[in-house]
């Protein structure tokens, strides 16, 4: 798996994606590391088929025993298919997930692991040198969804939102805005069922100095992208499918 | 005993746990049988006073085997939580292996040693308690043939009563098949079970 740090301080943000050797019939996604002293967050940490990789992967970073917290932006098996394994590798360990989906997220199996129920209002993850706001993205597309946002590193994470579906192998930045839009058109069309969600969400954004915004799937914004992004998903219709 | 995780292994304690909820459904027949009967007997009066204490017998043997089945139903669906159990445990164990092979040059890949060994520990665990609970429910097949074979003796007894109650042998009779039919079901089932259970316990 790719590990591409995405920041570098106080504390680290490492983006893992680009598995060669995923199957193919399974959607490619983005996974997020916030390494502190003595606290690793994994952000949505991936589906069951990615989780040996995963794990693989953050071992360069962390042992297991300082892998400390999990979050869930949303219920997809994507994002947390992987929480019962996680449930048995991880010795001390929370999960920040929505309060919304806690019963359907624990089908996955979570015995070992704290569910930190997330409210509709949102909150914050504490690793010691950094706080984290958990920011509400309800209904884009799951009804609870959260984004996460660091103000010291300027990085948010955002989900679904930005995503884009491509042939495996890709840059992990946009570098060509327009080319780019053509990949995610279709997704947020189709995903997001709600242009009034979208305004919310977009109008909560903007006041936020960003520099990188990540999401699940596709490539990263970096820069002028940024406001690209949010100005070009503010005029798209959403919710096609009715 | 061994115990394989495979996809059949949860199929087979799945498909055993649902012919024994089955028989249970069964068993509450033989409890509407026995009802019946009763209420029919007292009808009938003196033309069927041989079958009165008949009913009394069939009411004892529904209830017995009812809170047989009850506790066998409560067993085989542990039995399948187990094998729930096992196949995520093993499911951990052959990623993490995964994992510490594709690890093995990262500067933590040591400290996934712990949890491995007690996810192996655990898979263990399992099979050990799969092995005593099949042997539990072995057992307690083999005693919820007895009240059947019983059933099959009292229905034929209760014939032998109904052909002496006059205009209400058609009804008595019925009583007396319902109660064979519904014993039958439940042997047959039984049997199923316990030699689904068997195959199950010897491995492949």
């Amino acid at each position: 798996m790719k590990m591409t740090k995405i920041y570098e301080g106080a504390y680290q943000w490492i983006m893992y994606g680009r598995d060669p050797y995923k199957p193919d019939n399974i959607i490619d996604t983005n996974q997020y590391v916030v390494r502190t002293d003595k606290r690793c967050l994994l952000i949505d940490p991936g589906g069951i088929e990615l989780f040996a990789p995963m794990l693989a992967a953050v071992l360069h970073h962390a042992p297991v025993d300082e892998i400390t917290d999990l979050f869930a932006s949303h219920q997809d098996p994507d994002i947390i298919s992987s929480l019962g394994l996680w449930d048995q590798a991880l010795p001390h360990a929370k999960l920040h997930a929505a309060g919304l989906w806690e019963g359907f997220l624990r089908h996955f199996g979570c015995e070992s692991i704290q569910y930190v129920p997330i409210p509709d209002n949102g909150g914050v993850i504490n690793l010691g040198s950094v706080e984290l706001q958990i920011v509400p993205a309800h209904y884009l597309h799951s009804s609870a969804n959260f984004n996460i946002y660091d103000p010291q590193a300027k990085i948010f994470f955002s989900g679904d939102i930005g995503a884009a579906l491509e042939a495996p192998g890709q840059p992990v930045f946009v570098e060509n805005f327009d080319a780019h839009v053509e990949k995610m058109r279709f997704f947020h069309q189709r995903w997001m069922p709600s242009n009034q969600a979208k305004r919310a969400w977009i109008d909560r954004v903007r006041s936020l100095d960003i520099e990188i915004l990540a999401p699940q799937h596709g490539r990263m914004f970096k820069g002028d992208d940024v406001k690209r992004f949010l100005d070009w998903f503010e005029a798209l219709q959403v919710g096609i499918a009715v | 005993m061994r115990m394989s995780s495979n996809k059949s292994q949860f199929v087979a304690v799945a498909s055993i746990a649902a012919e024994l909820s089955a028989v249970m459904e069964v068993a509450k027949e033989i409890s509407l049988a026995a009802a019946n009967a009763k209420a029919i007997a007292f009808r009938a009066g003196e033309k069927a006073k041989g079958f009165q204490p008949i009913t009394d017998f069939i009411n004892e043997l529904a209830k017995e085997t009812i809170e047989l089945v009850n506790n066998i139903n409560e067993h085989a669906l542990k039995l399948y939580r187990l094998t729930v159990k096992e196949h995520r445990m093993s499911e951990a164990c052959k990623r993490f292996e995964k994992v510490a092979v594709s690890a093995s040059s990262a500067p933590y890949a040591g400290s996934l040693t712990q949890s491995l060994q007690q996810a192996r520990q655990r898979r263990t665990d399992c099979r050990r308690q799969f092995s005593l609970h099949v042997s539990e429910l072995l057992a307690q097949l083999a005693d919820v043939m007895h009240p059947a074979r019983a059933a099959r003796v009292i229905a034929a007894n209760s014939r032998i009563e109904a052909s002496q109650a006059g205009e209400y042998l058609q009804s008595l009779q019925a009583v007396a098949e319902s109660v064979d039919h519904a014993a039958q079901i439940i042997h047959d089932k039984v049997h199923k079970c316990r030699s689904a259970l068997t195959m199950i316990s010897t491995g492949d």
